[in-house]
């Protein structure tokens, strides 16, 4: 019988084989799809949250989790058939216009996507046409925003000015984030959260789909 | 000739950064001072001005001319060396910094450490001695800083930061290896520049408290860094983004001569590592998103106080500043230095 611990504790250490293997084993066993998700694979990211929080692990550490939670969530896929999952609420995202890092936005999305949130990732130096078209198509719940440069910060202003001029901006919550941006820069901005790292990213999108 | 004439802005510089006397705290910008209204009053503008070596030199002149810094320092972005390792380059345009598109390297042994002749032959390379040597010419008493990616920001480059990043778990000896090719280049690229007239290198390696553990700063890096800082002949300083007073121990075993740190790291508590006792002074002190873009001068004057009370040797942005920075808030700090009693 492979224990639940087993999986999260391979997630932890990043070892995206082992997860994957126990994963299907798990799952051969009996176990539900939606158990292994919340129980080894999420439980197991929630934990790398907590240790990356109190700086006890760092970026490369969260990434190679991250990696072997999505070995861990293909290897759900096949099980799922069948069964309709309805998500917390969608979400698209994206990296701002001029900017091409998308390293927190992918943990952001890996962690979204992890706790039961439709993810749509649009992916880097998304102008703002690109946003509003989203929006229009995919009736998200929520737009994330993200900016890693202080010269490219200022997109989050523009945005949500262009998302009001387009009659959109109470269609949608407005989340942003990003190493140079603070709490403070993100609410001057016009937006309506601001996720200091991708776990507060993931509670703070709960709260706004009132999921908390 | 008078005293007052004889402490020119380098040597006011280059005294601040051995911690000897000046006559008022020095003004520096180890990275990028271009900005938007800057480019409108010089006519250079990105992206030309990083593949023009006289636009290159003229935006980088306006932070001595028209703002007054003691320093001026031609290397806007952080991509000069991609094209030397091979990376494709989106060189961006009026209001985006360039970024490499894509990543050339999966193995260590896929790193072709470049001849100085083929260094020679890679235009962005060439754009920046180029500019350098301009600017030592029309300007023999400012001080000029030249830069160079240290090999961290280089193998960001050359893998792409994610796997760079996760092979530092996964494969830690593809990194150390990499790593200690990588330096090949940040050194004979900082030589060059030294050659053509720099009086000293900004040197930014990517290791950030945002980022990796210091643990990892020290298995990795210090010994490097420990290297590198001998094999470049000029004063060399250390960049790192971020809050970094984590490994500010390992920085002080680096012997940088000075460290540009970012206000994210508490200066108080930075200034107790990195003191006195060790060889390392400090430049920064100006925060960028909060004070120099939405600030006003006289926030940007109380911080440059509060930076020189707490020791720091230099003032200085924090980093590249953002290209909407209004030139007021960036005079207003040598408007400060210059009121700033020696002994603050």
């Amino acid at each position: 019988m492979v224990e639940m611990r087993e999986i999260s504790e391979a997630l932890m250490k990043g070892d995206a084989e082992k997860v994957k293997n126990l994963t299907e084993k798990k799952l051969s066993e009996g176990a539900s799809p939606l158990d292994i998700l919340n129980n080894a694979l999420i439980a197991g990211m929630d934990e790398v949250g907590k240790k990356f929080k109190t700086l006890e692990i760092f970026v490369p550490e969260v990434l190679v989790s991250a990696r072997a939670m999505s070995f861990g969530v293909e290897a759900l896929k096949p099980a799922w058939k069948g069964k309709e999952v309805r998500p917390l609420g969608t979400v698209v995202i994206g990296s701002v216009k001029g900017d091409v890092h998308d390293i927190g936005k992918n943990l952001v999305v890996i962690m979204m996507e992890g706790a039961g949130f439709k993810v749509i990732d649009l992916g880097i130096n998304i102008p703002v046409e690109k946003f509003i078209e989203a929006i229009k198509e995919q009736k998200p719940d929520i737009i994330g925003m993200s900016a890693l440069l202080t010269t490219t910060m200022g997109e989050f202003k523009k945005n949500i000015e262009a998302l009001k001029r387009a009659g959109l901006r109470d269609e949608v919550k407005v989340m942003v984030g990003g190493a140079p941006v603070s709490e403070k820069y993100a609410i001057d901005s016009g937006a309506d959260a601001y996720g200091g790292d991708a776990i507060e990213a993931v509670e703070k999108a709960k709260k706004l789909v009132g999921k908390a | 000739m008078n005293r007052a004439e004889w402490m020119t802005p380098k040597r006011r510089f280059l005294s601040g950064l051995f911690r000897g006397k000046v006559d008022r705290i020095p003004v520096g910008n180890p990275t990028s001072v271009a900005t938007v209204e800057l480019m409108e009053e010089t006519g250079a503008f990105f992206p030309e001005a990083h593949l023009d070596a006289k636009k290159m030199a003229a935006l980088a002149a306006a932070g001595h001319e028209i703002l007054g810094f003691d320093t001026i320092m031609p290397y806007f972005s952080v991509q000069m060396e991609a094209p030397a390792l091979g990376c494709e380059m989106d060189w961006g345009d009026k209001e985006t910094m360039p970024d490499c598109t894509t990543h050339p390297y999966k193995e260590a042994e896929d790193i072709r450490i470049p001849t100085e002749e083929e260094l020679l032959k890679v235009h962005s390379i060439t754009t920046v001695i180029e500019a350098i040597r301009i600017l030592r010419e029309k300007y023999p008493t400012v001080a000029i800083i030249g830069k160079v990616m240290g090999p961290w920001t280089l193998a960001y480059h050359g893998f792409g930061v994610q796997n760079f990043l996760m092979d530092t778990i996964l494969n830690p000896e593809r990194v150390r290896k990499s790593l200690e090719k990588l330096q090949e280049i940040s050194v004979a690229f900082a030589n060059l520049q030294v050659r053509a007239g720099a009086d000293a290198i900004c040197f930014p390696d990517h290791a950030t408290g945002d980022l990796v553990s210091p643990q990892m700063y020290r298995d990795f890096l210090v010994p490097l860094h420990q290297k590198i800082v001998t094999r470049i002949g000029a004063p060399i300083i250390l960049h790192i983004c971020g809050n970094t007073l984590s490994r500010a121990q390992y920085i002080a075993e680096e012997h940088f001569d000075c460290f540009h740190y970012d206000t994210k790291t508490d200066i108080i508590e930075l200034k107790k590592v990195l003191g006195k006792n060790t060889t390392t002074t400090l430049i920064g002190g100006i925060n960028n998103p909060e004070v120099l873009l939405f600030g006003t001068p006289e926030d940007v004057k109380r911080q440059a106080y509060f930076a020189a009370k707490a020791g720091v040797e230099i003032l200085a942005p924090e980093c590249a500043i953002p290209l909407r920075t209004p030139n007021n808030n960036l005079k207003a700090i040598i408007e400060a230095a210059k009121t700033i009693p020696i002994n603050a």
